[in-house]
Parts: C-alpha cells; structure tokens; sequence
C-alpha cells in the first residue's frame, strides 16, 4: 500500500463519480470517455494491487490478511463490473450506477487501508 | 408489443447493483468474522450473516422480471426493514449485547444508513412495478373491448 496512491484513487474515483453523476441527469448512456476513465480508475487500482503483492513478498504483512486480500480484490473488480454494467444499460442509469460505485470506492479504501495498518484506523 | 415489466432496466438496475454489493459486503464480512474470531460477538456475526442472506435473496428477488420473486423481494425487503428497526434499537438500547458491529447496528450508521433505505425503495420500486404491470394488463384489456 502506498500512501499517495490511495489518495490518488480516492480523488479520480470522486471525480470519476461527479462525472458520471453528471452524465446520469443529462440523460446520457455510457460513453468512450467514461469507459476510458473506469479503465485509468482500473489501472491505478492494479497498480495498487501489485505494489501491496510485491510489499506481502518482501516480508511486510497487512494486519488482517485475508480480510485486506478480499477488500483488495473487490475494489479491484470494481471497474471490470462498472464497465459490463455500462454496456448492458444503454441508458442515463448506466452512469448512475458507475457513479454510486465510484463513490463507494474511496469508502472501500479506506477499510482497505485499515486492514492493512490498523494504526490509520 | 408486450413489454416486459421494467424491473430490470433504469432505476431498477441501479436498486439492482446496489443490492448486490450489499449482499456482497454483509456476507464476506459475516464469513470472515464466523470464521475468524466467532466467539467474541456470535449473536452480532449471525445476524450479519442473516442480513447478508437476505440481501442475496431480495437481490435475485428484484432482478428476476416474475411476480413470485418480487413477492419474495417484497417479503425479504420488509424482513430487512424490521432487522435494521428492531437491531437498531436494541444496539442502541443494549450496546452490551453487541461488542462488534453487525450492518444494522445502529440502523446501519456505519453504512451511510443505507441499510435502513435501501428497503425503503426497494418496497417502494416493487409497488411501482407491480402497478406498471397492472395498468399494463387492464389497459390491454380494454383495448380489445373497444
């Protein structure tokens, strides 16, 4: 886990989510842009993934394991399940439901955070 | 031409996702906590574990199109009503039963509240469906008789 990072994802997830959010009211289906965006969301969160993978190899431990590996895995099927979600509602709902994701996100971070140095608790 | 009644599609989807990642949260929380550490709070873990049951069920319940599983939504969505009433006022009246947090403690204050509105709107969302259905149908029937 790195700091910065998750701060990172929290912004572009919150404005990931005012966008859609946005997007919903103007009665617009999902879109390139916002595909685009989930998918730069999905890469800062892998990269989260892989730093918190190489950081386990190295020796350093998360607090609680498998709670840490289940919320790191659920955030990071996220995007992937924004996306299909997207594609199969051509509507302004769509959006909507990318936008109530992309503000739980920060949320989930944050637990995820936790389990990783109760200390931040 | 028909329409299938649109419980799925619009709002319906949204209720629908929203649903499913509490279904999601309520029973990964419950297992990892029945499995790791059952002793310190059972009653608290069970009744995540319930929550997380019927969260799946009202789930399925309001993505599935016929009137049988919106009847089960229904009834999941009320027994969920209750749980976030009755835990809620109890975790309040006697925080002593419920060392750890279960999602309707404190009627769900640890979720936004959402537990306690997520039933709300998904009652109100079946109502309104099972009304679109029912204009539906008399409407069709109506124009056949004129």
């Amino acid at each position: 886990m790195i700091d910065g990072l998750t701060t990172t994802i929290q912004l572009a997830s919150l404005a990931m989510a005012v966008w859609c959010l946005i997007s919903a009211f103007r009665g617009q289906p999902m879109f390139v842009p916002h595909l685009i965006g989930i998918g730069v969301l999905w890469l800062l969160l892998l990269g989260q993934g892989v730093v918190s993978g190489l950081l386990m190899a190295n020796g350093e431990q998360p607090a609680e394991r498998v709670v840490f590996i289940g919320y790191l895995a659920t955030v990071i099927l996220l995007p992937p399940a924004c996306a299909v979600w997207g594609f199969m509602e051509r509507s302004r709902w769509g959006p909507a439901v990318i936008a109530f994701a992309c503000f739980i996100l920060p949320v989930l971070m944050v637990r995820l955070e936790q389990t990783w140095s109760p200390a931040l608790a | 031409m028909p329409e299938n009644p649109a419980t799925r599609s619009g709002p319906g989807r949204l209720l629908v996702a929203v649903y499913a990642l509490f279904a999601l949260a309520a029973t990964a929380r419950a297992t990892v906590q029945i499995l790791t550490r059952f002793e310190e709070a059972p009653l608290a873990y069970l009744l995540s574990a319930l929550a997380g049951g019927v969260y799946i069920v009202a789930t399925v319940g309001i993505a599935r199109a016929d009137r049988t599983s919106h009847r089960v939504a229904a009834v999941s969505c009320t027994v969920e009503l209750l749980g976030v009433l009755i835990i809620g006022a109890l975790s309040l009246l006697d925080p002593a039963a419920f060392p750890d947090d279960t999602v309707w403690s404190r009627f769900g204050s640890g979720y936004f509240f959402i537990p306690l509105v997520l039933p709300v709107l998904g009652l109100l969302w079946l109502r309104h469906v099972e009304r679109l259905g029912r204009t539906r149908v008399s409407g069709a029937v109506t124009g056949e008789s004129s």
